[in-house]
């Protein structure tokens, strides 16, 4: 049955109100409370679900009111399984968006370190193991190991974090969705975008020819299977031995660019040449991505 | 629209984002809140039209409204005419006395039937946690609104409070055999809890002709959320200001038919009332 593009004023407070119940919800779930709160008495069944292509207006309708209250659904895509993640998020970052939230500062100091550190695991692998979560949860916070453990639990029910990575933990798609201006304004240098579908990348495979174009497991794949081979973005190589990073993988560090800078965008990647990596700590764009010379016998 | 017109509605999206935030936050909405992250120094002078402006933008946008959060010396009077019921007081009992509104909490304003099809995500410790309340509520519904300190250790110890809220954190997972005061202790965390949530307040009654605030939210709060160390003698657990806003004598009086596997017909809603001390109206 042809769903309106347009919601009533009801459906669409409904909707607002399931949106903001859910915190972090998948487009299957968000497509099927549409169909529940679209579906009229003529309906032909009562799970009618929404479909895909129709979901774009209705987010287009909700952001148009909720823009004057700061608040914009935004989504981010689950780099290895490809579903797409949706959460009505504020945007604008004020003290009253400080004041929203359920956890003590106590937990939201944790929750702050937890998140930095993983984003900026030199190694590039945007994780952390468990045991050093939990330890560096104790230290800002003084609770106990198992104190922390809970908060760590909690912090991934709610979608913040990911402990479910065979002993890391790793960013929630709520972290991703809601602090991706936080990330791009104070730790640019650690944002990695997918060549494929420019959307934030902390795990995935980088081109170990070129050295310039990341991309997501789910992108990959995708390529792969379309193409029967991994082709890089950047530099048109197939890519044979690619660089993994993300949870216990050997990851990409990240590094300094070469003299000259570089721009922090991913989607600029195919303008570089390969770059000698500096010695110095990494403080600039890690668009360039660097294989150490010792690293040559890797055998990805 | 004038410069003070969209100062005035700058303001009133203010107010709403803020009711949003303290939503969020599990916080009611505080008047000193108000005027410290929105108004920040403008005059209260408007305060009620902006109220009416912002809940008009909840509502268009949210289907949500401010509702007031009940003072806890309505409480009070409250259980003093219940326990002395005569026609007269039981009409002061529905009317209570005027005190100035301070908090709010926001109330979807949606109708029942949209609600149901929303299918609203509860996590298993939410609906534990809300359970639980209902059913200590209902039994302070059902005896005249006031049930006394022991009585409600006895029930919840019976009940089982649920175990996120009754234990320390680390000790979520429990023991297998609880001893007497283990059970004692993770009853009186429970209450306690509920206390904290504003579902529910401990109070004195004033049996010595004197008003006397009890053991409430604010009053756990300030004491660090330990109860101060107040002796039980004559104090009754009733229910809180969040309990009042979130359950209706009705929907309560459905509750319990549902607990006990009962029909909720009008007879039995007539016998609820008797046990709560008052008429309960049905729609």
């Amino acid at each position: 049955m042809p769903m309106a593009l347009t919601l009533s004023a009801v459906a669409q407070q409904m909707l607002v109100q399931w949106c903001m119940a859910a915190q972090i919800f998948s487009e299957p779930a968000f497509r099927q409370a549409v169909g529940r709160v679209g579906s009229s008495q003529a309906a032909e069944t009562d799970d009618e679900v929404c479909r895909q292509e129709e979901i774009q207006p209705i987010v287009e309708q909700i952001n148009s009111s909720m823009a004057a209250f700061s608040l914009e659904l935004r989504s981010c895509m689950d780099q290895t399984s490809g579903e797409r993640m949706w959460s009505l998020v504020n945007t604008n970052a004020d003290d009253m968006f400080k004041a929203a939230t359920k956890y003590t500062p106590n937990e939201l100091a944790m929750l702050k370190a937890l998140v930095e550190g993983i984003f900026t695991d030199a190694s590039g692998n945007y994780a952390m193991a468990l045991h050093d979560a939990l330890r560096l949860g104790s230290s800002i916070t003084t609770v106990s190991r198992t104190e922390a453990e809970a908060l760590v639990r909690r912090f991934s029910r709610d979608g913040w974090l990911d402990d479910k990575r065979e002993g890391f933990v790793v960013l929630g798609s709520r972290a991703i969705i809601e602090l991706q201006s936080v990330f791009n304004l104070g730790f640019g240098d650690y944002v990695r975008l997918c060549s494929l579908c420019k959307e934030m990348a902390t795990r995935g495979l980088a081109c170990s020819e070129c050295l310039e174009a990341v991309v997501h497991p789910y992108c990959a794949e995708r390529v792969a299977e379309a193409s029967g081979q991994l082709t890089c973005p950047a530099c048109h190589q197939r890519i044979r031995q690619p660089r993994r990073f993300g949870p216990g993988e050997r990851g990409v560090p990240h590094s300094a660019p070469a003299a000259g800078g570089g721009e922090k965008n991913g989607s600029d990647a195919e303008e570089s040449d390969i770059e000698q990596a500096s010695e110095e700590p990494a403080t600039q764009s890690i668009k360039r991505l660097r294989i150490n010379d010792d690293d040559d016998d890797d055998g990805d | 629209m004038t410069d003070d017109q969209k100062i005035n509605e700058r303001t009133a999206t203010d107010l709403v984002r803020y009711a949003l935030a303290c939503h969020a936050s599990g916080k009611p909405i505080k008047r000193e809140g108000i005027r410290a992250q929105v108004l920040t120094g403008a005059s209260s002078r408007g305060f009620k039209p902006l109220m009416d402006r912002a809940n008009e933008l909840l509502e268009q946008n949210f289907g949500l409204r401010m509702v007031a959060l009940p003072s806890h010396e309505k409480t009070l009077v409250e259980i003093e005419t219940a326990t002395t019921a005569t026609p007269t007081n039981t009409q002061q009992k529905a009317n209570g006395p005027k005190a100035a509104v301070n908090k709010w909490v926001l109330q979807s304003v949606l109708p029942d039937e949209a609600r149901q099809k929303l299918e609203l995500a509860q996590t298993e410790e939410e609906q534990s946690i809300l359970g639980f309340a209902a059913m200590v509520l209902s039994l302070i519904f059902v005896s005249n609104m006031s049930v006394n300190v022991d009585q409600l250790i006895l029930y919840v110890r019976k009940l089982g409070p649920p175990a996120c809220i009754s234990a320390p954190a680390d000790s979520r997972s429990a023991p297998a055999h609880a001893s007497d005061a283990q059970m004692e202790q993770a009853a009186r965390e429970a209450i306690s809890y509920l206390v904290r949530q504003g579902y529910v307040d401990k109070v004195r009654l004033a049996s010595a002709g004197r008003h006397t605030v009890g053991e409430t939210q604010a009053t756990q709060q300030a004491d660090g959320g330990g109860g101060g160390g107040e002796s039980d003698e004559g104090m009754v657990y009733t229910w809180g200001p969040q309990a009042r806003v979130e359950f209706q004598p009705l929907d309560m009086a459905r509750f319990i038919a549902a607990a006990t596997g009962q029909e909720c017909t009008s007879e039995f809603v007539k016998t609820i009332g008797r046990a709560y001390g008052s008429n309960i109206a049905e729609p």
